[in-house]
């Protein structure tokens, strides 16, 4: 809990953020297991078609994907350098630095219901053929998260504010981080597989 | 600790004579197992089933030892070295904690049979499955809800519920699954015990398999997929016959589908219909999807018991109570239902006078 | 002084005890209570799907009966085995005995997360009934393995999916919380090889929890979807494939057959030693097998789909390592009895329950590798020889592996002790019976009963057909008897709830953690950490614990 935090020895406080983090990085890993059994079945469901995409339906375009995506890795970055702000006890830059985040975040978010509605218009849809339903499924279960990590980073700016973190004690930012930057990887496997291949 | 034991003979004669005894009793079932008539029980019907029974011996026959020496010790170890009269429940057993070569022949002989089975069954797998180029025809074979539909080359109409085979040629079959709305097509299986061949039937793909029939003799085929409220009643038959007889089935069949088509049309005439015959055909074409309760006992399809005009009963054909001539067209025709399809009575290789028949049975068992 | 008396104050940074009923047992963060909580939903629902089969069993007692409708009895079999995996085996095997025992035996105060401990256990009561809530609306019918097309048609598929998915987020943290238990939080000195089996076999299943079970919720989100909102994953007609569901599915349920045994492997390596009081046989073989066993668990799905069309190569390394898989297993089957072999032995209900479980485990794994041989599981896939051999590795390895735990652990959760006579009784019933109705199986199955039938009459020739209801008619009476044999535990912990012989903190004279402390043990376990010096079935020896003593006068109670 939060107020423990600040009233427990280093000692005690290692420990507890050595069991915290290790369940999170789990966590972690079996979300990833969540993501790559839905790619699963994309790559399984591609490789039966004779051909892909199905006939009459449009790829993607990778144009608005790709600036979306730099939107994205930009938060990463901006996440990254709150970190370091935090470490280096600039509270001034670290709130700026989280609030950049969310707002490229909620752009990224943006962008993604501009492409969902593009496609929508060409016919791609979510419960079609395979193509629209691997995109959305994959591509929504993402948006969620990103969503989710949003709020995350809201209630991590909600907690510097109240004075909870310190320099040197600061876990739920750290796996705040840590789950910004999953959202990342994921984002280029799906990106990879849904734009590139 | 052990008291005062002769550290040189772990295992004293005690424990080799038991082990004796149980080699001995693993011995006899083994020979039981080489020697148990399958047969007799599920007759060989392909030339495949030899070599899978062969395989089931094999497998059989080292599991007996096995069983036979991990209860046999459970049990000896468990008389032997339990606590006798006076001894205090604080006296303590061996302390030997592992055995090299022990664990490590006990890993090994394992791993061995291991790869033996492995290769075995390796070698026998081609031998049902997939096509095979040697093969002399192919049989498609459509699962529907709940029977099975076969297209031989040559016969412009299917054949529902039975595979003649000639005996002794190499046959192929294409196995799918559809229905005529294909939203409603789910998983079979089509297995026939005899030839020690199983092989789902899935929409949207067609797998092939191949066999030789050995046998002449008339074998089950079971659905073992669940795929709805029929499927304990889904079953077919493989006719394995002569080339002659196989040749004159295969005559009187095209001939039959030349006049059948005549007969789907225009009104089938229901005098003369005969209730024991109808019994008879209903308990092979019909049983699967209908009971004879009332019409709300469905199973696939509603409950044939009391189907005619009745002003206390639901409707059966377009809102009106059903006279045995509708009942005839039904049964001519065929239907759509919304947990299965009703064949026509050409799908379902009925004549004019089975049609009869079956009116006259059903108006026998009205309540 | 005795062994686990308190004899000094709990150190500071324990909380204080909780307080009012709510705390104390409805809302505990203790994951003893939490164990107990485990314990009865289990239980609950093991009497409830136990009906379930005696239910169809009484259907299947004549080929042609009419005891239940067929869709009745379709779902019937599809709640039994749903829950008897869901939400029987797999809680109690993890919920409640990886929290009753693991915290204990690495002397923890408690698992690493107990506010997620706690949300686990309330995700399980709701999952459970959504599904047997499935009945007044429509129960799902397709099996417990849900095949779409089939199970897209038919209503309660997404009840089920719900349900199952609750259930499957429950077992993913409890995975990821005692993971970090045992890797962060053992006692000084309690290195890898020092931990108890029971430990060993928790850790590789909580491995298996929190990484398969991921897969499976994806699995139930698509066929969720898919019923619901008809998005085509499933479907030939827009581009889906009934074998994808297959794929997913099975990647999951087969390291979950793992799930609901290595537990119960972890069981029958605490048992052996103390009954037989000498050190286990294979140590190290045991534990490091169960590490293999986890991993190799992850790749032999596709046993389960040798007819669903897969090409040769594919079905070849399955093959393989499916039959890869019994040798680890084998090896532990030699080591328990080795373990007996020449220890002081006293036959106690835990051990016969042990006994019960070598002997149907061992005959279900023999099976298993007929099943894993592609041309002879050609024959034998979906008919009563598949439905023989899982009863025999989950009711004969699972289920005997629970009771042994159960009368093994009782002391330590309840403070008292079962009744040893009524035990036995329990035992032999319990064992004949379960062989009496399953054994047969194998032979019907193998002439020709396919599984999920509701009648059989279709599929026999009339003189085949009599042998064939023969059989089910025996099968379904001892059924009944087995069933029976239920009652006779009932009865025996409901006496001992009420005035059972107290126990101590060590009725059988064991050396792990648990038995060092009280029964049951304070709210924080113990007094101090121990201090671990050796392995914990050392007997003979001194106890391997720096800071606890031994009675020299104590004596097992059995």
């Amino acid at each position: 809990m939060a107020t423990h935090a600040l009233h427990v020895d280093d000692a005690l406080y290692e420990e507890v953020r050595g069991h915290r983090l290790l369940g999170f990085l789990l966590f972690l890993i079996s979300d990833s297991i969540l993501f790559m059994s839905f790619i699963f079945g994309y790559l399984y469901n591609r490789a039966a078609a004779p051909v892909w995409p199905p006939p009459g339906l449009e790829r993607p375009d990778v144009f608005l994907a790709a600036v979306n995506s730099i939107v994205l890795f930009g938060s990463g970055v901006t996440m990254h350098f709150a970190m370091e702000s935090m470490r280096h006890e600039n509270r001034k830059r670290f709130v700026g630095f989280v609030l950049a985040t969310i707002v490229l975040g909620l752009m990224f978010l943006g962008g993604q219901v501009i492409e969902y509605t593009t496609l929508i218009r060409h016919d791609v849809t979510w419960n079609g053929t395979t193509f629209g339903a691997s995109f959305f499924t994959l591509t929504g279960m993402h948006g969620f998260h990103v969503f989710i990590g949003v709020i995350f980073l809201i209630t991590v700016l909600i907690q510097t504010l109240k004075g909870v973190y310190t320099t040197q004690r600061h876990f739920g930012l750290t796996a705040a981080t840590l789950y910004w930057h999953f959202v990342d990887v994921i984002w280029v496997a799906l990106f990879s597989l849904f734009y590139v291949y | 600790m052990d008291s005062g034991s002769r550290q040189a003979s772990l295992l004293d004669s005690e424990f080799w004579g038991v082990t004796a005894l149980m080699a001995v009793l693993s011995g006899v079932l083994m020979w039981g197992v080489v020697i148990f008539p399958i047969d007799e029980f599920l007759p060989k019907a392909s030339s495949a089933a030899e070599h899978i029974d062969y395989l089931f011996k094999f497998m059989s026959f080292f599991s007996v030892p096995f069983i036979i020496f991990v209860n046999g010790y459970i049990l000896y170890f468990t008389w032997r070295y339990h606590l006798r009269k006076g001894q205090s429940r604080t006296a303590v057993g061996s302390d030997i904690h592992d055995h090299t070569a022990l664990e490590t022949l006990w890993t090994v002989i394992p791993s061995i049979l291991m790869v033996a089975l492995g290769i075995l069954s390796y070698i026998v797998m081609p031998e049902y499955y997939l096509a095979d180029a040697a093969s002399q025809a192919t049989v498609e074979a459509i699962g529907h809800r709940f029977y099975y539909e076969f297209r031989y080359p040559g016969l412009k109409d299917p054949v529902n519920g039975e595979l003649h085979l000639p005996i002794g040629k190499l046959v192929t079959i294409d196995l799918t699954s559809a229905e005529t709305d294909p939203s409603q097509a789910v998983i079979h299986s089509f297995w026939a015990p005899e030839f020690r061949v199983k092989q789902d039937l899935i929409p949207g793909m067609v797998v092939p398999i191949h066999f030789k029939p050995t046998r002449i003799g008339t074998y089950r085929i079971i659905c073992t997929e669940f795929c709805g409220l029929g499927h304990s009643d889904m079953v077919g038959k493989v006719i394995v016959e002569s080339q002659a007889a196989f040749d004159t089935w295969f005559a009187q069949e095209k001939t039959r589908q030349a006049s059948s088509s005549q007969a789907m049309t225009g009104t089938i005439s229901l005098a003369g219909g005969d209730e024991a015959s109808g019994a008879t055909l209903f308990s092979k074409k019909c049983v699967a999807c209908h009971g004879v309760g009332g019409f709300d006992q469905k199973k696939v399809g509603p409950g044939l018991g009391n189907i005619f005009a009745d002003p206390q009963h639901p409707k059966l054909v377009n809102g009106q109570a059903a006279t045995p001539q509708d009942v005839a067209a039904l049964i001519q025709h065929g239907a759509q239902g919304p947990m299965g399809t009703m064949p026509s009575m050409q799908q379902n290789g009925l004549s004019a006078k089975d049609v009869a028949n079956l009116v006259a049975y059903l108006k026998s068992i009205h309540q | 002084m005795a062994v686990g008396e308190v004899a000094v104050e709990p150190q500071e940074h324990i909380h204080p005890p909780p307080t009012g009923f709510v705390s104390k047992y409805i809302i505990s963060f203790d994951h003893k209570v939490i164990a107990v909580q485990y314990f009865i939903t289990s239980g609950l629902f093991f009497v409830l799907a136990g009906l379930l089969a005696e239910l169809m069993r009484a259907q299947l007692s004549g080929p042609h009966n009419n005891v239940l409708s067929p869709t009745t009895y379709n779902e019937a079999f599809t709640v039994h085995g749903s829950a008897m995996v869901w939400l029987v085996t797999i809680p109690i095997l993890t919920g409640a005995f990886g929290n009753l025992v693991m915290p204990l035996q690495i002397g923890a105060r408690d698992v690493a997360f107990p506010w997620l401990n706690m949300f686990s256990f309330w995700l399980f009561p709701p999952a459970g009934i959504l599904l047997f809530g499935s009945f007044l609306v429509g129960a799902p019918q397709a099996g417990w393995t849900e095949y779409p097309p089939v199970s897209l048609m038919t209503p309660g598929t997404a009840m089920w999916s719900a349900a199952i998915f609750l259930i499957g987020v429950s077992s993913t943290i409890t995975g990821i919380n005692f993971l970090v238990t045992v890797i962060k939080m053992r006692a000084p000195g309690m290195t890898w090889t020092r931990m108890p089996l029971f430990v060993w076999a928790t850790v590789v299943t909580a491995f298996l929890s929190a990484i398969a079970t991921a897969n499976l919720s994806a699995a139930l989100a698509g066929l969720f979807i898919a019923q619901i909102f008809h998005i085509p994953f499933f479907d030939p007609a827009r581009g889906g494939s009934p074998v994808l569901w297959q794929h997913v599915f099975w990647f999951y349920s087969h390291p979950a057959v793992y799930i609901m045994i290595l537990p119960a492997f972890g069981i029958i390596s605490e048992v052996i030693p103390t009954f037989v009081r000498r050190p286990i046989f294979g140590y190290k073989a045991i534990a490091y097998s169960s590490v293999g066993i986890g991993l190799i668990s992850f790749m032999v799905w596709a046993h389960h789909m040798f007819t669903s069309g897969l090409a040769q190569w594919v079905q070849l390394p399955f093959m393989i390592l499916t039959m890869a898989v019994a040798i680890p297993t084998g090896i532990k089957i030699f080591s328990w009895v080795t373990t007996l072999w020449r220890g002081r032995i006293r036959l106690t209900s835990p051990l016969l329950f042990v006994m019960g479980f070598l002997s149907t485990f061992t005959f279900g794994g023999v099976t298993g590798v007929f099943l894993a041989s592609v041309p002879v599981d050609i024959h034998e896939h979906a008919t009563y020889f598949v439905v023989a051999h899982l009863h025999y590795v989950l009711f004969g390895g699972s289920m005997f592996g629970i009771f042994a735990g159960l009368y093994y652990w009782w002391p330590k959760m309840t403070g008292r002790l079962l009744d040893e006579r009524l035990g036995k009784w329990h035992f032999w019933l319990m064992f004949i019976a379960f062989n009496a109705t399953f054994l047969p199986m194998h032979w019907i199955g193998l002439l020709g009963m396919p599984r999920r039938v509701a009648t059989y009459f279709a599929q026999f020739d009339p003189e085949l057909l009599r042998t064939i209801s023969a059989t089910n008619l025996f099968i379904t009476i001892s059924a009944f008897v087995l069933g029976a044999s239920m009652l006779i535990f009932a009865y025996n912990a409901l006496r001992s709830a009420r005035g059972g012989e107290r126990a101590g903190s060590n009725p059988w004279g064991a050396r792990t953690l648990e038995w060092m402390t009280t029964s049951p043990p304070p709210y924080y376990n113990f007094a101090e950490i121990p201090i671990v010096l050796s392995g914990p079935y050392e007997y003979g020896k001194p106890l391997p614990y720096a800071n606890i003593k031994q009675d020299p006068d104590a004596v097992p109670l059995h």
